[in-house]
């Protein structure tokens, strides 16, 4: 086991653990912090697996812009911290069976496929992925992405009018 | 790729780029003036119908663009056609429509959302790669989410609108999971590549069969195919009737029209001799015609069997259009170039008779404001013409000679035939004649049945009447001279990457 696996596992280990608490968590404000540690976990894989600008974007992004916006969100919910969240457990032995059922499956299926081997890292010339993804984002990879502006567009547009939506019915 | 290949790619794309303009400038238009619906219309119509005029000059092409991002193929092309159809008459529908017309503030993102909408299936039809069927997925799960949550004041609507959004927020996370798998698999999201890579056989057959089966999750949702169907009665009860047809017509055709293109490119065994021309197998190992059949079955026994107890119009229609997904499945099950041909053919009746059965609701909801069953009891006094035209598009829907449903019906169970699989027609058949009586309660209900109190007779302006003509003549005109249709339907089944 050298360093780069220490590594691996310490990362997998905080993406794992934090996760948990997200979902096992009853206080939303214990939630909220602990997604910092999933994303900044998987901030760290990336780094690893020398996906320098995925590892950036997922920073700027996710642990900037989308957390951000939760605790925000969850601050400015009046209540929200007194408030038990209704987190119930139902149907628990159909869910073990199936879940049981699906990690066996989806486990061995990982352990014994002959998964596809692009580059190893040993053979990674390039310092940088950036480059390469901002000329496939331009070239090969030019309609999602336009499209993908497309959803954006769409999805703004949506929220504004849900939220107006909401507005208007508070002033009746 | 330089400028000139984007430029000469994008040629071919002029319809997706005309709707694309149209939202803008509705978008655009929304911003000067609210609430002058009419302009809205106006404007998307006339996109559309450009977007529609564009397109029967693209009949025949066949051609992969944007590095085999999207396909532009007579498979795409007929289906293009098939959503920016419906996406007319949903237009005009929602310009007749007073629970549309209601809300004054929004309407403008209404028009907006139609059309981004439209634009997202038309990407559905063409998608060649698996990011670009996700993404084209989500642009009109998206849209969808928001526009079934349209209607301000239903409260059915805002729970429709979450529930859509739940189920489908977790549909596409198990699809993206399996593209993931398929992706780890072979190294490639290109459609036709991941054939090429699979049919060297080097694959782990569970691993292909497991992400097969959690991308047809993500299918199975968008055409509300059991076991996948949760939604679907709660989300076309809510939404505002326009919603509810488009989405049961044109999101069902995108739906059907990628999963038929995803599977005939992907696991196609093309170095397999096969004993019928025409018929084709899944590669060694994927499973998935078994799967098809089951899920046929299911979807339409179950769609049949629960529609037998539903009093409301719009749930009836929406156990009906389960029931109607699961014949469609028979004929992707039969995996020939048949079945195929019949689904498309089906989908082309489907749209005249299923929006019609949608658009009469809607009519008469705006007069008495609701859609009980019970309420269109002596209906067929009030108001003859519509009485007769919801009779015919029920009867349709049914199956039943002289209309156009029996062609499209007749075309599945022929295909089932001519691949021997007769129980699977049978089954079919049987189901033809459980829909038979929830059907005929309507339309008992608005002949047989006399109302308690009397009303008056009802009338409708002579654009509505235009419009509910347009969708009944060809209900019956496709009933009796279908063979252009079916030589249509024929000649489009060819894709860009199957020889």
């Amino acid at each position: 086991m050298n360093l780069y696996d220490i590594i691996f596992y310490f990362f997998a280990v905080v993406t794992i653990a934090s996760a948990a608490v997200v979902v096992f968590s009853r206080n939303i404000v214990y939630s909220a912090f602990s997604l910092l540690f999933t994303f900044f976990g998987v901030a760290g894989i990336y780094v690893l697996l020398n996906a320098d600008f995925l590892a950036i974007t997922q920073l700027l992004v996710y642990v900037g812009g989308i957390l951000v916006l939760i605790l925000f969100g969850v601050m400015l919910t009046t209540n929200v911290v007194s408030v038990e969240i209704k987190t119930g457990t139902m149907q628990t032995l159909p869910a073990t069976i199936i879940v049981a059922l699906l990690a066996g499956l989806l486990g061995g299926i990982v352990w014994t496929t002959d998964w596809f081997v692009g580059k190893r890292l040993s053979e990674v010339t390039s310092q940088t992925t950036s480059k390469e993804i901002g000329t496939a984002l331009i070239t090969t990879h030019v309609l999602p992405f336009e499209i993908a502006s497309v959803i954006l567009l769409v999805a703004i547009v949506g929220a504004a009018m849900m939220a107006r939506r909401e507005r208007s019915n508070t002033n009746i | 790729m330089n400028t000139d290949i984007i430029i000469k790619n994008l040629s071919l794309l002029t319809p997706e780029l005309i709707v694309t303009g149209t939202l803008c400038f509705v978008l655009l238009g929304h911003a000067f003036d609210r609430k002058n619906s009419q302009l809205y219309v106006l404007l998307s119509f006339a996109g559309m119908l450009t977007a529609l005029f564009t397109l029967t000059s693209y009949i025949g092409v066949k051609s992969s663009v944007f590095s085999g991002m999207l396909n532009v193929d007579p498979f795409a092309t007929y289906f293009k056609i098939v959503i920016v159809f419906a996406t007319l008459v949903i237009l005009v529908m929602s310009r007749f429509s007073d629970e549309v017309n209601n809300e004054t503030e929004t309407v403008g993102e209404y028009y907006f959302l139609i059309l981004s909408m439209c634009l997202g299936m038309m990407f559905m039809v063409g998608a060649s790669n698996l990011i670009m069927m996700y993404l084209s997925l989500e642009m009109t799960g998206l849209t969808a989410y928001v526009a079934s949550g349209f209607t301000r004041k239903a409260k059915d609507s805002s729970e429709a609108s979450l529930k859509y959004l739940l189920y489908g927020a977790f549909s596409s996370g198990v699809m993206l999971y399996g593209i993931s798998l398929i992706y780890g698999l072979t190294g490639t999201l290109n459609i036709a590549g991941i054939n090429h890579v699979l049919l060297q056989g080097s694959a782990n057959g569970w691993a292909l069969s497991i992400a097969s089966i959690f991308i047809i999750v993500g299918f199975g949702y968008k055409i509300s195919a059991v076991p996948f169907h949760y939604w679907t009665p709660d989300v076309y009860e809510g939404a505002p009737v326009t919603i509810t047809a488009f989405l049961s017509v044109a999101s069902k055709a995108a739906g059907f029209a990628m999963m038929m293109r995803a599977f005939k490119v992907m696991f196609i065994d093309s170095s397999a001799v096969s004993v019928l021309a025409g018929t084709w197998t899944f590669i060694h190992g994927v499973q998935i015609q078994n799967v098809l059949i089951i899920l046929s079955v299911l979807t339409m026994t179950l769609g049949n069997l629960v529609a037998l107890w539903q009093d409301n119009m719009k749930r009836l229609l929406a156990y009906s259009s389960i029931a109607q997904a699961g014949y469609m499945l028979l004929g992707l099950a039969v995996l020939s170039n048949d079945g195929f041909a019949a689904v498309m053919i089906y989908f082309v009746v489907y749209l005249f008779m299923n929006l019609g059965a949608f658009y009469v609701v809607m009519l008469i909801s705006n007069k008495i404001n609701s859609e009980h069953i019970d309420k269109y009891k002596g209906l067929g006094r009030k108001s003859p013409f519509l009485s007769v035209a919801l009779a015919v598009f029920l009867i349709s829907l049914t199956g039943l000679p002289p209309t156009a449903g029996f062609i499209g019906k007749w075309m599945i169970f022929l295909s089932l035939i001519n691949a021997k699989m007769i129980a699977l027609a049978i089954i079919g058949v049987l189901n033809s004649v459980i829909s038979l009586y929830y059907y005929v309660r309507v339309i008992r209900n608005m002949f047989l049945r006399d109302e308690q109190e009397a009303g008056e007779r009802m009338t409708f302006p002579y654009a509505q009447q235009i419009l509910l003509l347009s969708l009944l003549i060809p209900t019956l005109y496709f009933g009796l001279f279908f063979n252009q249709l079916i030589e249509f339907a024929q000649f489009s089944v060819a894709m860009v990457g199957v020889k």
